[in-house]
């Protein structure tokens, strides 16, 4: 079986499939590198092979578990991933990380947050009409790239902040949450963009904002206590 | 397009401003600055996904 065949198989699996090939270069640009130098715990080794063994457990469990086995792959890849840099934290330091490994490993984990967050692409001859008689899946309309390109951009600014932060702990702190923030962003992007081809009726604005309610009034106090800190400073 | 969608998508935009500021604000150590800016990029994604949804009853 060629590489073609290899990766068209993965891909009709489903996201985690997709997934697990962008996490492997992530994993083996940011990850193992630093896992087998000279000095690194067997803690942080042993992390590493579990994030691989996630990901693996991902792809073997999505065609029975599907969304289930999707999220723990991916959490679970992305926690290991954190506590195999947690328990070895001066390989992430600048001495042993040089940019051009640092910006590998922003494209990696930004491919991976792409391919984790985006719905699995569909052979065209999976296409089923819905009831109005339009195709939904595969083709996705040129509005729907806006939507990801402006995600995908946002993720990788959020990756470059940080990168001359002198502490290791720090540095992967940073690192940590900008990784949570870009894989929020882009799956709430990827969500706005799918309930458009959702074949449902569209409550009403009025609904709509009700339902978002709690959020923004959540969203309104915040605001509040900032705007006060500020006023009192 | 309607206003909501409008809504949702500047929720959006604000939520990579405040991650954007939680990160700088951690990256300078002022983690009570980071943790109220990280909280605001966060309600914003639900918010923005909440007005966003259909919903499955109408």
């Amino acid at each position: 079986m060629g590489t073609g065949g290899l990766l068209e198989r993965l891909s009709a699996i489903g996201p985690a499939a997709q997934a697990s090939v962008p996490g492997v270069y992530a994993w083996g640009v940011t990850v193992a590198p630093m896992v087998w130098a000279q000095g690194a715990p067997v803690l942080a080794k042993g992390a590493a092979i579990v994030a691989l063994a996630m990901l693996a457990a991902g792809v073997a469990g999505e065609p029975r578990l599907a969304g289930r086995a999707r999220t723990a792959s991916l959490w679970g890849f992305v926690v290991a991933c954190a506590v195999s840099w947690c328990a070895a934290p001066a390989g992430l330091s600048p001495l042993r990380m040089d940019a051009p490994r640092g910006l590998a490993g922003v494209v990696g984990w930004a491919l991976f947050a792409f391919a984790s967050a985006a719905p699995a692409v569909r052979r065209s001859d999976d296409v089923e009409p819905v009831a109005d008689g339009s195709e939904f899946g595969p083709r996705s309309p040129a509005s729907d790239g806006t939507y990801v390109v402006g995600a995908a951009l946002s993720a990788s600014m959020l990756q470059t902040i940080g990168w001359r932060i002198a502490g290791a702990e720090r540095a992967l702190l940073v690192r940590f949450v900008a990784l949570a923030a870009g894989l929020a962003v882009i799956g709430a992007a990827a969500e706005i963009a799918l309930q458009r081809h959702v074949p449902r009726a569209m409550p009403s604005s009025a609904r709509r904002m009700r339902r978002a309610l709690a959020a923004l009034v959540a969203l309104a106090i915040l605001a509040l206590a900032g705007l006060l800190n500020v006023a009192l400073d | 397009m309607k206003l909501v969608d409008v809504l949702a998508i500047a929720l959006v935009i604000a939520a990579v401003g405040a991650f954007v500021a939680g990160e700088v604000a951690i990256a300078r150590a002022d983690d009570l600055r980071a943790v109220y800016w990280l909280a605001v990029g966060v309600v914003s994604l639900r918010a923005a996904v909440q007005v966003a949804r259909p919903g499955a009853r109408s």
